[in-house]
């Protein structure tokens, strides 16, 4: 249960943002590290350029796009949940809210960092924003990232400034005097008036409602990117919900795993509880449902149509990527599926190993879409290298897209020395509810 | 144990290149030896076609078929195919030409040349292959009527009207009109014809309107052609005319606001500027909110 005292949360918080010992030091120097070899690669494809990369004439899209699509699905499910959790106050908003509005802003940051590691010309880029094609899904993607980021950054500022304004007035809180300045600065004079406060949650709810149309209009996008192009095993009308629910599939799971993480190396295993790991699991479980029938209907109706591209597209994907395509489609989402289905194995341990099972599962369906198809084009592929038609991603790839996942767990560490991990307004705020529902309860006996 | 696994490959690797030499193999490539012609049906087949320039193309095409598998045809080139023009009395050589790699051999005719006809005043062109060490002779014949079509392009009351008329000479030199021919009225593309109307004729003739919609090259032209398409009667016979009904100057005008031009389509501006007016309104109106919460006391 969560601690009841004002003073003894303040207190609890205050020792995560003043922690200079803890383990997490070590990490932070080991993401940096894999961060530093990560801009070695990045070096060495400036200077050799995308040679030094798998990607060729014919498989123009590696794991930069995958790992571009998957970020940007793990921020657009994140910033659907965190608004629904806001719209609807759902009741244990609080728990988990400010984890995953965090994802969500991360993500967004990294994700469209690999789509500029995929470009050859980067001394081309302004022509996107100088000669933009309006009808074309990448223009509508470049809006709608950049339209989504200065969204998600608002809406986890509103989120922030109750939080901002506690830290400004606690005077115990022994950090850096920049710190206590960067806190007064970003509460703006916020004192938590009844007028404050109705004006804040007014507009936070409004955004809240934002964020979620936002997140399905931009993943939306993406998803017609490649189902608006002729290629097979793009070319699907039902390709723009199967992003969404692979996206929230996988971001869910990406929150489970943040959510065990920061339990146990925080020590909240007050405040996030093993009813909040149920909840999410049981979220994951119908997303797991939903991302099996989408992918089963997918697959179903091209091996049916019979169309001699698509039967070449999974001739590849059952000949040279069996074991993907079992792990991707069947025990991604199957296994998760059964570990929470029944009721013995929803255990912290268990519903965690199922969200990472999940989350790998979808990286390589992601894998799946991208590469078999490229590397099954119209036109036979003739008179050329095997190296040139079968794609395999190089060091350089692996190194950027590790110091990729190293950012995020390097920003989210640093994020969370130095704003509350939860929202501890809100569990001010859960408290007072909580003790006015039992005084009006008092008050009826 | 590596070396018993190269032994095992190696006859694999073989016996892949046999099928391929199998699959690929033909009758002019040194296969002879394995080729068993005994499986094979010979198809050897003659047509006859007239052109507008009145000058007549005859056709041989020659080629064997799997008797099991009529997909399997090997065309026969480089066969000498000699055509006669014959009568149960005499015979007069038109000329010879050799089939082309597709099996297909063709003779081209002037319009000059004069046939003998037998009595009912019908013309008799004979195929003939001398035949080769593997293949036997052939001979093949058609016989047709000479079929004069005509084809006139005219405007009548602003209806554009086509007018075939299909009739045979007489000894004398004098039109008789044929009935009952299905003839086809189409126009000139780049790859092939396209078939505007078919028609029966009637008492040697028949008329049509003629479609207003028709582009044509730069300039509106487009050739107009009447066909009567390979009838037991007359072979195949094609007359034209120049035509400049055409309607290019339409699509001259270069489009606009549409998925492939510069410009798109107007809807898409007005959604996306809603879209993004909204968005973005939001995000001001909330930054203003943001001031006056900063503002107050």
């Amino acid at each position: 249960m969560a601690d009841s005292n004002p003073i003894k949360i303040n207190k609890e918080f205050v020792r995560i943002l003043e922690d200079k010992k803890s383990v997490s030091r070590g990490w932070m120097w080991f993401f940096g590290l894999v961060i530093l070899v990560g801009l070695v690669a990045f070096v060495m494809q400036v200077v050799y350029g995308h040679e030094v990369t798998g990607m060729r004439d014919n498989v123009v899209w590696g794991v930069y796009i995958i790992n571009f699509i998957f970020f940007v699905g793990v921020s657009y499910s994140g910033a659907f949940i965190s608004g629904i959790l806001h719209f609807f106050d759902t009741p244990w908003k609080s728990a988990v809210a400010r984890i995953v509005e965090i994802i969500t802003v991360l993500s967004l940051v990294i994700g469209p960092i690999f789509i500029l590691l995929c470009i050859g010309r980067l001394d081309r880029l302004h022509y996107l924003f100088i000669y933009p094609r309006i009808q074309s899904p990448i223009t509508w993607d470049v809006i709608a990232i950049i339209t989504d980021l200065v969204g998600c950054f608002i809406y986890l500022y509103l989120t922030f400034i109750p939080d901002f304004a506690i830290l400004r007035d606690n005077e115990d809180l022994n950090v850096a005097p920049w710190r206590k300045k960067m806190y007064r600065f970003l509460a703006i004079n916020y004192k938590d008036t009844p007028e404050q406060k109705a004006t804040l949650k007014k507009i936070t709810r409004t955004m809240s409602a934002m964020i979620i149309a936002m997140a399905i209009v931009a993943y939306t996008v993406l998803a017609w990117i490649f189902s608006l192009t002729l290629q097979p095993g793009w070319n699907s009308t039902i390709f723009a919900p199967y992003f969404i629910i692979a996206g929230l599939y996988s971001g869910v799971g990406v929150i489970i795993i943040c959510m065990f993480l920061i339990r146990k190396y925080l020590r909240l295993e007050h405040y996030i509880r093993k009813v909040h790991f149920v909840g999410a699991g049981i979220i994951l479980l119908i997303l797991a449902l939903l991302f099996g029938y989408f992918t089963f209907s997918e697959y179903f109706a091209r091996w049916f149509s019979h169309k001699t591209n698509d039967i070449n597209l999974l001739d590849t994907l059952f000949d040279d990527y069996f074991w993907q395509f079992i792990f991707a489609n069947y025990i991604g989402g199957l296994v998760p599926a059964i570990i929470l289905f029944f009721k013995r194995f929803r255990t912290i341990n268990f519903i965690t190993f199922a969200a990472v099972i999940a989350v790998l599962g979808l990286w390589l369906n992601r894998y799946l879409i991208v590469v078999p198809t490229l590397e099954t084009p119209y036109l036979p592929i003739q008179d050329t290298r095997p190296e040139f038609i079968h794609y395999t991603a190089t060091w350089v790839e692996w190194a950027l897209s590790f110091a990729g996942i190293a950012a995020f767990c390097l920003m989210f560490m640093l994020l969370i020395r130095f704003v509350p991990v939860i929202p501890v307004s809100e569990l001010h705020e859960d408290m007072t509810n909580a003790k006015k529902k039992a005084q009006i309860k008092a008050n009826k006996k | 144990m590596k070396h018993h696994v190269k032994n095992n490959r190696f006859p694999f690797r073989q016996l892949i290149i046999l099928l391929l030499i199998l699959q690929y193999g033909n009758v002019g490539y040194g296969q002879e030896e394995e080729f068993d012609l005994g499986a094979y049906r010979v198809r050897f087949s003659v047509q006859t076609t007239k052109n507008p320039d009145q000058t007549r193309t005859f056709g041989v095409e020659y080629y064997v078929q799997n008797k099991k598998d009529r997909k399997d045809r090997i065309p026969v080139k480089d066969a000498e195919i000699i055509f006669y023009n014959s009568t149960e009395n005499e015979e007069v050589k038109l000329g010879s030409a050799s089939t082309d790699v597709e099996g297909v051999a063709e003779l081209n005719v002037p319009d000059s040349q004069k046939y003998m006809t037998d009595e009912e005043g019908l013309i008799n062109v004979e195929a003939r292959f001398e035949g080769s060490a593997d293949l036997k002779n052939q001979t093949e014949s058609v016989t047709f009527k000479d079929l004069f079509l005509k084809l006139e392009l005219e405007e009548i009351d602003s209806v554009k009207t086509v007018t075939v008329r299909a009739f045979t000479l007489d000894s004398l030199q004098n039109e008789i009109p044929e009935d009952d021919i299905d003839v086809i009225v189409s126009v000139g593309g780049m790859l092939s014809r396209m078939p505007i109307e078919e028609e029966t004729t009637d008492e040697g003739s028949f008329e049509i309107e003629f479609p207003d919609d028709i582009r044509g090259d730069k300039d509106g032209n487009f050739k107009v052609f009447a066909f009567v398409d390979d009838s037991d009667d007359f072979g195949t016979v094609l007359a034209s005319e120049d035509s400049d009904w055409g309607v290019f100057d339409d699509i001259s005008k270069p489009p606009k606001n549409e998925l492939w031009t510069e410009a798109a389509p107007i809807w898409m501006y007005v959604v996306l500027t809603i879209l993004l007016v909204g968005v973005w309104a939001n995000y001001v109106y909330t930054l203003i909110k943001l001031r006056s919460i900063s503002k107050s006391t």
